[in-house]
């Protein structure tokens, strides 16, 4: 449990050169985790996912996968190394079938076990097979996007906002899945706007704020400070 | 009508192989490539560099003589020939571009100056003077209401395979899948664990080699010329536009409808004396069609989020 599969430090990056978005930040993510990143708009979160990626260039800092750094490696690379990602938006090929869209997540280590572990996760996937992705609703694109990360079996999975724009029944779904997904032994980085949700099924949380870190802890414990929800939860 | 029909067939699948090459790469990379002419006059004209005989009254490159091998070799090297060029561009022109985040428009610009520059290149080296393949005259035939010579129907035919072939590698192979994968979005691609730049370098490899098979088989119908790619670009881009561009089937289609009007608008009675107009039906064909259908024949809608 506690062995770490990711870990970032002192991360600075951002999209415009010579203006980071991140300025120095610190994470860890054990072994079988689930980890949450929250924070206000503009305070960085999806960025330190696309950095970890490789979508966007790691400027300053470190970032480790297994114990060896993988700062800046091409984002094909990090994907083979184990490592999927579901972003927010634009997270599926609305041209290919559902089918062809779970195909095109690491063909390498494809079998047929690893579309029917997708399937049972997902009925709906197989159900509409052969329909074109870009007729789904915005939660099936969302599981669609789940599956494409899983079919290759990744140790670690990094979700941008998997709940954004859901109903309240698609995030439940959502959620159930993703803690479904982590029972199995995937560790889960989460960065999510639902971050009292997210905190309730997360280990241990971080609160990044402009480009920092501000606070961590366990996620119970971030659900409990008087600051965290004073200034990034709110009062039930 | 008819004989114009069976010209126009001839047309249009020439067209059509030069637009689906087009599309791909445009719905790959997002390049409009405004040098996709002179690759399609780069097969033509490699062709004739090869086939004609070293004693012929060959004047491209004129302190080299022409090789003289079979006209089937000679098609085979001219194809591999321009696969290889596309991926020298892709390589030291496109992927160095893409790197340094060029915008679309600077890359347009950039394949126009390529263009340009190609163009003169072979005139330089070659001569304004239109050359033949070495091959027979023939006599046209009765093929189902069409008049059309051996060779024209022997184009036809090997213009439907390649399309056939192409329909399939896109829809079946997985390289075919990823190139679809690529088109839907590059960033996504990469997160799925393609490697883009290696699908846009086949990418540019395929489309360079269906655009100088279609030179070749221009150069068939008619000769070759230092301009001819030029000549073609704006019916292939009709053909692009009006199927939708991006699609590679309605590249096809599109092609196809533009060749038919090309030549089929030449027999319409006030078209007598204007052969050199037949362009100007199919392209106000061409606007038409796009006012009712914006997205072209087959282009789609989607939902974005």
């Amino acid at each position: 449990m506690n062995k770490p599969v990711l870990e970032c430090t002192g991360i600075a990056a951002g999209y415009v050169k010579g203006l980071n978005i991140l300025n120095g930040v610190d994470l860890v993510l054990n072994s079988g985790e689930i980890v949450s990143i929250i924070g206000p708009n503009g305070a960085g979160k999806s960025t330190l996912l696309k950095a970890i990626v490789g979508i966007i260039k790691i400027n300053a800092g470190r970032f480790y996968l297994n114990g060896s750094d993988k700062t800046n490696t091409p984002t094909y690379k990090i994907i083979h190394e184990g490592l999927g990602y579901v972003p927010q938006v634009n997270n599926v090929f609305p041209s290919l079938s559902l089918q062809e869209n779970l195909e095109m997540g690491n063909r390498k280590k494809m079998n047929k076990k690893n579309f029917d572990d997708v399937y049972e996760l997902f009925p709906i996937l197989k159900e509409r097979n052969n329909e074109k992705a870009g007729n789904l609703s915005g939660g099936q694109r969302q599981m669609l996007a789940l599956g494409r990360a899983l079919i290759s079996k990744p140790e670690i999975l990094l979700l941008d906002e998997p709940s954004a724009g859901l109903s309240p029944s698609a995030v439940d779904e959502v959620f159930e899945s993703i803690e479904e997904i982590n029972t199995s032994g995937v560790s889960i980085l989460i960065v999510e706007q639902n971050a009292r949700r997210s905190l309730e099924i997360s280990n241990r949380g971080y609160v990044l704020d402009q480009g920092r870190n501000a606070y961590s802890g366990l996620g119970k414990e971030l659900l409990n400070d008087e600051k965290v929800i004073e200034l990034y939860l709110g009062k039930m | 009508m008819l004989d114009q029909l069976g010209n126009g067939l001839l047309l249009g699948i020439i067209i059509s192989v030069a637009s689906v090459a087009l599309s791909l790469l445009y719905g790959v990379t997002r390049i409009v490539n405004f040098a996709h002419g002179e690759i399609i006059a780069l097969g033509a004209i490699m062709a004739s560099f090869f086939s004609n005989l070293p004693t012929s009254r060959y004047i491209f490159l004129e302190n080299t003589s022409p090789l003289g091998l079979s006209f089937e070799l000679s098609l085979a090297l001219s194809i591999m020939i321009c696969g290889i060029f596309g991926a020298l561009l892709e390589l030291c022109v496109f992927r160095p571009l893409r790197r340094n985040d060029f915008g679309n428009i600077a890359v347009l610009v950039i394949t126009i100056g390529i263009s340009i520059f190609l163009r003169h290149l072979y005139l330089i080296f070659a001569s304004s003077k239109p050359q033949d393949y070495p091959l027979d005259l023939q006599r046209r035939q009765q093929y189902f209401i069409f008049d059309l010579t051996p060779r024209d129907f022997k184009i036809i035919v090997y213009g439907i395979l390649i399309m056939v072939i192409f329909g399939l590698f896109i829809s079946f192979t997985s390289i075919g899948k990823q190139m679809r994968a690529v088109r839907d979005s590059t960033e996504l691609a990469n997160i799925s664990g393609i490697n883009s730049d290696r699908i846009i370098l086949y990418t540019w490899i395929l489309s360079s080699m269906l655009a100088g098979t279609a030179g070749i088989f221009q150069g068939m119908i008619n000769d070759v010329r230092w301009n001819m790619g030029f000549l073609i670009l704006l019916l292939v881009f009709a053909g692009t536009v009006l199927g939708g561009i991006g699609t590679s089937f309605g590249a096809m289609v599109g092609g196809f409808i533009i060749g038919i009007v090309v030549q089929v608008s030449v027999a319409l009675p006030f078209m007598e004396g204007h052969a050199e107009a037949k362009n100007a039906i199919a392209l106000a064909i061409m606007i038409f069609i796009l006012l009712i259908r914006p997205q072209g024949i087959f282009g789609i809608k989607e939902r974005i989020s």
